[in-house]
């Protein structure tokens, strides 16, 4: 890691400054803050996909959402979604990173094929892996039979489809974890290896006093990246069990269910704006982790 | 100022602006998207067999009238949400949509389909059409002579079954020794439990049936309706939409307890699987047995020839009902008057008795004439045909009231808690029939 | 410990890779074969006899479906990959210039408040898509951007910014300000140092920020789905719109078509490796 370059700054030039930054400035808060604000408006109202009638209902919607079982379950179902996911792939992930972190040949190689999966769109790796993980014909299965083992329906079973959506989950982002975690490993200066050496400390120890801290900031700024993605997870659920499973359904789904199926804008704005508040809190942790790193590393 | 005043900040400033927000008037719908080439209709339906036909008579009629019909067809998958958001425009793509029958509720109530009621006796005469069909393809509400709809595609719940394995000397002999009677096509559900048990052979893969069980539109419903009813039980009152009472009775409980009890007799996956894979459960030459539209038997017959047959759905006591499918030709509201004048008149010569003789000719061109479907010929025609012809008399369908689709969500869910063993099947259906209500109240409707 | 080390390096490898493998294989097959009962995943030159053979016959049908309209329907495959490229590149152009402007101002001038606009930049990251589609769509119903190639590049140009913006802030903070004022020594003008000095020097960030924000359009689904249902519809929302087809999912053209789909990104995954960590991390990780 390199500091960044103190630059002096140009005095003046306020106008040019401003017109540089001015145009994304404005696109950002035409495309976010005004949906936001739009939001609220509509959640106040009985809208609804089709038809143009709508009236102020009050708080109709947000009773409804705070007594909705729906939303309770897919609040607890993507917390438990982001908790395991995320957890999943920052222990493989680290562990693929304690072994790749010494040079070997063909590194670079393992590296490339290793990383590819978080690169895919998890629409479409979403919906292969409905074959692969079909439980009639798809291949995982087939494999398991022909060793006589029993054929779980990966996708079907209300105890497993869950699972196995975060199983494709970590398929696809545990190369993130590892990325990131090599970094940090990569970055451990070797001399506190070799005092630790000499010292004669247990490799458990030297793990515990050496390794960890030194990554975790790291892997701090990895699991939050991860989790306000995880936070969002549409796509995977969509391609493998569809928005209105409920052994499946997290936010983002119910509230695909809520506008598009059953056509209820206001109540689908109330969703969202509840879920924004959750968004913007998590948001504000992540960007002040950030700050502080970046204070850290000044310093 | 940190990030996070800047979020409260945000937050402030959205909420003051509330108010504004609020207030402010919707722009004004834009200017209709580009116009049309002149002289050609759009119909929207979904991807499957019928719909190349529908396109194949398009042509005939382009060959009569000059007018172009583009046949545009869409996953079922995502069917229900594009032509929704299309409605949402200030002009849809579509001239004429060929929607679920479910939807004419939604349809009629939201002034999106054109009613049809004085037009429609003006070029086809309404007694030809079977009366089911026109109670659940085209009326809204049910039966009350209001059409949003002209009958396009008639379709219902039937059974197909592997001919050649019922015929087999040996399974007959074994099936015989097993049960102390005959292997033939079942009847009654009891004797359809026995068949796919008596077949369902996993080391083999062999398996008994597959019924449509998905969770994700509206699979697991029809599948389980046929029962329901079968066994004595109702979504609702007859005469009201009294859910209360009505649907949380022994025989709709007997009846998804049946379905349950027949799900564990398929293949590996068999508790979810959409029209799709209960179809590819039969291509693929494992199940005997499935439960499916009538609409896709064509496909069977081609690939199996006659190694395949078809038959009405069994009953239970005598009672026999299958669920209903198909969808009715109704016309956009959202397009320029002429293009709704060259819509019906497409709808005319669909209508007529020549071209519905020849929609019969198509891959599952399902006619909704009623003498039509009366006449040997028609029954003689494909070995499906004389099941679907009987099964139009049986047919019965889910709510088609504008929140069917919050209906069809709280059913799905609690009938799958119900099927997956989550919940008692009586209280699942107690607790099914109090949110009914509650989403009926909340439209009105009760 | 050295076993140890090569089981976990072996276990990813297969982790990450064999769905790919499985992918090409199933690419190759006919539909039969893939929805088999049986594992078949030896690819041979003729069908097998034997029904319950673990071979299958290899074919390039599906490629060539991938060009077959299906009758009725509009558009092949090729045309949803045309959409993708054009909503992609078109965003990507947009994101990368504006982000490297943005990031220039930000970089080389006083802008009050720099710090909190950098956080509200960062934190529209943030947003899921499905929370504000709403009024996003109702805001494309007014304007007619519903279903067109301008309209999903825009959302993409927007949402990609932030991603732009850091990065690109990152890179323009390495190249230190004594070779614009050389340049404007020399006689350039401010704009022409930007042009002539800085962004020639800054060509390795623009690459890596094209790529990502590339990757990020192209993979996009929760707007392409809802916006672009019907118009301009990408390639993720047209695969994931086969579902529920009523005759079964044509497996091995989607499989074909997820291959060709995925071939650049694992192209650029290649190109850009070593600033991967980089851009993952909005560039607040530098290696």
């Amino acid at each position: 890691m390199s500091t960044t370059t103190d630059v002096r700054r140009h005095r003046g030039g306020s106008t040019i400054a401003w017109s540089l930054v001015g145009p994304t400035l404005l696109l950002l808060i035409a495309f976010n803050v005004f949906p936001l604000i739009y939001n609220i408006a509509l959640s106040f109202t009985n809208r609804e996909l089709v038809g143009e009638d709508s009236r102020f209902v009050g708080t109709t919607n947000y009773t409804r959402v705070f007594s909705d079982p729906l939303f309770a379950g897919a609040l607890r179902r993507t917390a438990l979604f982001v908790v395991c996911a995320v957890g999943a792939e920052l222990m493989l992930g680290f562990a693929l990173a304690l072994a790749l972190v010494r040079e070997f040949r063909l590194k670079r190689a393992v590296l490339a094929v290793v990383l590819v999966p978080m690169m895919l769109s998890p629409a479409v790796m979403g919906l292969y892996w409905a074959l692969i993980l079909n439980g009639n014909y798809g291949v995982v299965n087939q494999i398991l039979g022909s060793i006589g083992l029993p054929q779980p329906q990966w996708l079907t079973d209300r105890d497993l489809k869950f699972w196995s959506i975060v199983v494709v989950d970590v398929w696809m982002w545990t190369p993130f974890m590892a990325l990131i975690a090599l970094a940090g490993l990569s970055a451990i200066p070797p001399h506190l290896y070799e005092a630790a050496e000499i010292d004669r400390a247990s490799r458990w120890r030297v793990f515990m006093r050496i390794t960890l801290p030194m990554t975790a900031p790291l892997l701090g700024l990895a699991v939050l990246l991860r989790a306000t993605d995880a936070l969002k997870q549409f796509d995977l659920v969509m391609a493998t069990a569809g928005p209105n499973d409920a052994a499946t359904q997290t936010l983002s789904t119910l509230l695909y269910q809520t506008v598009f199926r059953d056509g209820k804008i206001g109540l689908g704005a109330a969703f969202a704006c509840v879920v924004l508040v959750l968004v913007i809190a998590l948001a504000t942790v992540f960007t002040r982790y950030l700050d502080h790193l970046r204070r850290a590393r000044e310093t | 100022m940190n990030p996070g005043h800047l979020c409260s900040t945000l937050l402030l400033t959205a909420s003051l602006a509330l108010l504004s927000g609020a207030c402010s008037k919707e722009a004004p719908p834009p200017a209709s998207g580009a116009a049309q080439t002149p002289q050609s209709i759009t119909v929207w339906w979904f991807q499957w067999a019928p719909a190349d036909g529908l396109q194949e008579l398009g042509r005939e009629f382009q060959k009569e009238t000059g007018i172009e019909v583009k046949v545009e067809q869409i996953p079922l998958g995502s069917y229900q949400e594009k032509v929704f958001l299309e409605f949402g425009a200030a002009r849809t793509r579509f001239d004429v949509l060929i929607g679920d029958s479910q939807w004419i509720g939604r349809g009629a109530t939201k002034k999106l389909y054109v009613e049809l009621t004085d037009w429609l006796p003006t070029v086809v005469d309404l007694k030809t059409i079977h009366p089911r069909a026109a109670k659940y393809l085209c009326e809204y509400p049910e039966g009350s002579g209001k059409w949003f709809a002209a009958p396009c595609e008639t379709d219902a719940v039937g059974l197909a079954y592997r001919k050649d394995w019922f015929e087999d000397p040996a399974e007959k002999q074994a099936f015989q020794a097993k049960y102390g009677r005959a292997l033939e096509v079942p009847k009654s559900w009891e004797d359809f439990q026995q068949v796919a048990e008596f077949f369902q052979r996993p080391d083999t893969k062999r398996y008994g049936c597959s019924l449509p069980s998905d969770r994700s539109y509206d699979g697991l419903t029809m599948g389980v309706q046929n029962l329901l009813w079968a066994f004595g039980g109702r979504w609702h009152a007859e005469k009201s939409n009294k859910v209360v009472g009505e649907l949380d009775t022994p025989g709709s409980v007997a009846g998804i307890e049946f379905y349950k009890k027949l799900l564990k007799l398929g293949p590996n996956g068999a508790e979810r699987m959409d029209y799709g894979q209960v179809l590819e459960s039969f291509t693929n030459g494992s199940t005997a047995m499935i439960l499916n539209y009538f609409a896709f038997f064509p496909g069977i017959q081609k690939q199996y020839g006659d190694k395949v047959g078809f038959a009405v759905v069994p009953a239970h006591d005598g009672k026999r009902v299958a669920s209903l499918g198909g969808q009715g030709m109704s016309i956009s509201t959202r397009i320029p008057p002429a293009q709704q004048e060259l819509s019906k008149r497409f709808i005319a010569w669909f209508m007529q008795r020549k071209v519905q003789e020849q929609w019969i000719t198509k891959p599952a061109g399902f006619t909704a004439n009623a003498d039509i479907l009366k006449s040997a010929a028609f029954r003689a025609q494909t070995p499906y045909n004389g099941p679907f012809a009987e099964s139009v008399d049986s047919m019965q369908d889910f709510w088609n009231v504008p929140v069917f689709n919050e209906l069809l969500t709280v059913t799905q869910r609690y009938v799958g808690m119900a099927v997956d063993g989550e919940m008692p099947t009586a209280e699942a259906l107690k607790q099914l029939a109090i949110e009914k209500e509650r989403i009926l109240k909340d439209a009105g409707l009760l | 410990m050295r076993a140890v080390r090569w089981l976990v390096i072996v276990a990813g490898l297969l982790f990450a890779a064999l769905p790919l493998v499985w992918m090409g294989l199933s690419s190759i097959k006919h539909r039969g074969d893939t929805i088999s009962q049986h594992l078949r995943w030896m690819p041979a030159m003729e069908a097998p006899a034997d029904p319950a053979s673990s071979s299958f016959e290899a074919t390039s049908d599906s490629y060539r479906d991938l060009a077959t309209v299906h009758a009725g329907a509009q558009h092949s495959f090729w045309h949803h990959l045309w959409n993708s490229v054009v909503i992609g590149v078109l965003s990507t152009i947009a994101s990368v210039a504006l982000g490297t402007l943005c990031a220039y101002g930000f970089s080389r001038f006083r802008v009050p408040g720099e710090k909190d606009w950098l956080f509200f930049i960062l934190s529209t990251r943030f947003m899921p898509p499905l929370a504000v589609v709403v009024p996003v769509l109702m805001m494309y119903r007014a304007l007619d951007l519903q279903g067109t190639h301008l309209g999903l590049a825009l959302l993409y140009t927007v949402f990609n910014l932030s991603l732009a913006v850091w990065l690109m802030k990152g890179f323009l903070d390495e190249i230190p300000r004594a070779y614009e004022e050389a340049a404007v020594v020399d006689g350039y003008s401010r704009f022409g140092a930007f042009i002539r000095i800085v962004l020639p020097e800054a060509r390795t960030g623009i690459a890596v920020t094209a790529v990502f924000c590339l990757i990020s359009a192209w993979n996009e689904y929760g707007f392409a789905m809802t916006l672009n249902s019907s118009g301009a519809v990408t390639v993720p929302a047209y695969f994931a719109g086969l579902q529920g087809n009523i005759e079964g999912m044509p497996w091995p053209q989607i499989a074909a078509g997820a291959l060709i789909f995925v071939t650049p990104i694992v192209v650029f995954t290649v190109l850009v490796r070593s600033h991967l960590l980089r851009g993952v991390t909005f560039g607040t990780v530098k290696q």
